[in-house]
């Protein structure tokens, strides 16, 4: 079975090689002569106003967090969808309550706004 | 492969303490989330459900207890250990959020989160005393670490706060990775992750001794660092001085119960065979622990930090118990916790009181003059001193005298000699604060205003009820935590 | 000697993966402790959690290595450049990873390495015998065992998410 991997790992491999080739034989064979216009940073449209580094949301970072709780959910939610047909009764009770926790733990995040956006 | 779970292993009243303590929590968050703007009252009642909670667990517990069940055949246990444990961190809880209800919303607006956070933490506490299986056992650990470290940052406008929970976050994280890699070792060593199993392999012969010593030495560094044992303690006196004092409170008896439960149970039910591997390390890591706490604590200058040391010192002497191996060890370290609970919280709410308006922490200049100022709360912090310190006829004596009785039953002689030197040195720092109190003048005119409330005072109240009369009486207590501990074989 | 005991010497494909993976996880997570940048430091980390992954799947563990690609790559790493692109040490570039205490750490971890070295050098490792061909009931297998043995783990991990959503309420909003 683990030839079948294989395969995967030649392709990341490659994807891997060529992109890095391609910028560093780009750097080694292509010609050097930089003048102030070709080495200013490319922006199409208009000129950048001001600075550039402007105070990150935490909005995103809260975001972020509620969506790797929920991914470790939806990990653990994967294998028992597999096995579903012959889980019993109970054992269906069981996904049914990890699933309302985790459904208390969002429906609290909801009235608390931190779903907003703005 | 038996995939089917048998509905007669489904004893619930393993758990049932544990539940009742989840519900309260769903009820607290949903108190608060029904708080509007224009209606904030039910967010006020969130630390009143938060304590019926607790009260309605002891209940439960209290209707549970008596019998001996597993959950699943080997998940968790419901035995008289797991049974104390739980009074131990309900009591431990019910005494945090009695000092909470007054400091909290001036720190932190977001009270139901709060108290929902502290109910949780106690769950996974609890859930740690019953857990018979290291995956149960890491995730309760998980639960109730993860819920401290968001609880030490609560106050957000504080950089010590922040400090602490980062602190906290970062040791404990990596001290949970040594525990996980530990527990990954022993299953290794054994094929199990059963304490039973992990008994009855060893037993036999059958384990992997390489990999099972270097997973014990992994566990024990990461229980060593919840109990705060050295050298794994540098994280107790910046998370305890940082952190907002009722969750100091809290967490310094709550962390200590939970942990050493675990630390007991997994040391005494599935590596009992294992005794002449780690009994020594674990005497050395007691007098190192003994030794750094007692001295350490000598030279602080804030009240805070000084009684973080102190609890260095008391796992200390709670590990000598363990080092011994005998079954008499669970028994002691669970009276000495219970004891304990009601000293240290009780010590913390004199500091909480003490508290400048709006500081986070109290010197100790600011105990002196006590006695003359405030002769009520000079006297409370007294006896706690004195209990703190082993000074008999107070629950403290009791506690240490079981202790170290239990140490010598497992022929650790020469370690119950240095734990009562180390003692007796201990005894320095606690009466030097009762000296400042009685024998020194105030420093200056804040000395007049201390921070009181009805519920800081109940708190008190029960906490120095509990600290006269277990040591007055102490053999109905320490009968009741006699044979606690369910071993391998009956 | 004669071709077959020869070719005995040569590794074998599987054992020069490993190692590849292994230099890979090595190098790259020194990079993501000690590199002067933060940004690097949280490409190294995704570059070593690759490389975890990678032995996931050698080791046959298909669903771990995929849950370590979707979860920890997916959501942490890219949780982690949040927090990264919060803090201000992007702007400034350059960090020092090391304090004073950098010899003591060094030769704690040195020690620490060298036990665990005589530890796996030690250890009668058990030769594994049977193959594994399950495949896709594997991970049926492992969902159902969620639900009958380790049930209690299981819920005890709903309670934990739980108190990271509401640590999340408590620490992460904008004031």
């Amino acid at each position: 079975m683990l030839q079948n991997y294989l395969f995967v790992l030649i392709l990341s491999t490659v994807a891997l090689i060529i992109p890095v080739a391609a910028i560093v034989l780009g750097h080694f064979l292509g010609p050097r002569r930089p003048d102030p216009i070709k080495t200013a940073t490319y922006e199409s449209g208009v000129e950048t106003i001001g600075d550039t580094w402007v105070q990150f949301r935490a909005q995103y970072y809260l975001i972020g967090l509620i969506f790797l709780i929920f991914d470790v959910e939806v990990i653990f939610l994967f294998p028992i969808a597999l096995a579903f047909e012959r889980l019993s009764l109970l054992s269906t009770l069981a996904v049914v309550t990890f699933v309302l926790i985790l459904l208390l733990g969002l429906l609290v995040e909801w009235r608390k706004g931190a779903l907003e956006w703005e | 492969m038996e995939t089917t779970l048998d509905l007669s292993t489904l004893n619930l009243a393993v758990v049932l303490p544990e539940l009742t303590l989840i519900v309260f929590a769903i009820l607290v968050m949903a108190a608060d989330v029904f708080a509007t703007p224009k209606n904030p009252a039910p967010r006020q009642w969130t630390p009143w459900i938060a304590l019926a909670g607790v009260v309605a667990a002891a209940i439960v517990n209290l209707s549970v207890s008596g019998r001996e069940v597993t959950l699943f055949q080997g998940a968790a246990i419901l035995d008289k250990f797991a049974v104390g444990l739980n009074y131990i961190i309900l009591l431990a809880t019910g005494l945090g959020i009695l000092l909470s209800v007054k400091y909290i919303p001036r720190i932190n607006k977001q009270v139901g989160e709060y108290y929902a956070l502290t109910l949780l933490t106690a769950t996974g506490m609890m859930m740690m005393g019953a857990a018979l299986d290291l995956i149960t056992l890491f995730l309760a650990l998980e639960i109730f670490s993860l819920a401290l470290y968001i609880l030490s940052g609560l106050n957000r406008t504080s950089p010590r706060s922040t400090e602490a929970a980062i602190k906290y976050f970062l040791l404990g994280a990596f001290s949970s990775a040594f525990f996980a890699y530990g527990g990954a070792l022993i299953y290794a060593g054994t094929g199990t992750t059963q304490y039973y199993g992990i008994a009855q392999v060893t037993a036999a012969g059958l384990a992997n001794t390489p990999l099972l010593y270097a997973g014990i030495a992994l566990l024990v560094a990461g229980f060593g660092f919840k109990v705060s044992l050295v050298p794994f303690h540098s994280w107790t006196p910046d998370v305890y001085q940082g952190a907002p004092t009722p969750v100091t409170a809290f967490m310094s008896v709550g962390t200590k119960a939970a942990a050493f439960a675990a630390f007991f149970r997994v040391m005494l039910v599935a590596l009992p065979f294992s005794y002449g591997a780690w009994s020594m390390p674990l005497a050395l890591l007691a007098v190192i622990t003994m030794a750094v706490g007692n001295f350490a604590a000598l030279q602080q200058r804030s009240l805070k930090r000084m009684l973080a040391y102190s609890s260095i010192a008391h796992a200390g002497y709670i590990l000598t118990a363990l080092a011994g191996g005998a079954a008499e060890g669970a028994d002691a370290a669970l009276f000495y916790l219970f004891t304990y609970a009601f000293m240290n919280i009780g010590a913390f709410a004199v500091v909480m009181a003490l508290e400048e308006m709006g500081a986070e922490d109290a010197m100790q200049d600011r105990a002196k003059g006590l006695g003359k100022t405030h002769p009520i709360m000079a006297f409370l912090m007294a006896i706690f001193m004195f209990g703190l310190s082993g000074m008999p006829p107070l629950a403290g004596f009791y506690g240490k005298v079981l202790l170290f009785e239990a140490a010598v039953a497992g022929g650790m002689i020469w370690l119950a000699i240095a734990a009562v030197a180390f003692t007796a040195v201990g005894a320095v720092y606690y009466l030097r604060v009762i000296a400042n109190m009685y024998f020194a003048d105030p420093v200056d005119e804040s000395a007049d205003e201390v921070n009181r409330s009805l519920p800081l005072d109940v708190g008190l109240a029960i906490a120095v009820a509990g600290t006269i009369l277990v040591g007055v009486f102490p053999g109905f207590w320490m009968n009741a935590f006699q044979q606690s501990m369910a071993l391998f074989g009956g | 000697m004669s071709l077959p005991e020869m070719s005995a010497l040569f590794p074998t494909l599987q054992e020069v993966i490993f190692v590849l993976f292994a230099l890979l996880i090595a190098v790259t997570s020194l990079i993501a402790a000690m590199a002067p940048n933060l940004f690097h430091n949280a490409l190294g980390l995704v570059a070593t959690l690759f490389g975890i992954a990678g032995i996931y799947f050698m080791l046959e563990a298909e669903f771990v290595g995929v849950s370590q690609i979707l979860v920890y790559i997916g959501a942490i790493a890219t949780l982690i450049t949040f927090a990264i692109m919060l803090t201000r040490g992007m702007m400034f570039g350059r960090t020092s990873a090391m304090n004073r205490q950098g010899l003591a750490g060094a030769i704690i971890s040195g020690l620490f390495f060298v036990v665990l070295l005589g530890i796996v050098f030690q250890v009668p490792w058990p030769n594994v015998v049977a193959d594994i061909t399950d495949g896709e009931a594997l991970i049926a297998n492992l969902g159902a065992l969620f639900v009958s043995t380790y049930l209690l783990p299981f819920e005890l991990l709903a309670l934990l998410l739980l108190v990271a959503l509401t640590g999340a309420l408590l620490l992460a909003r904008d004031r």
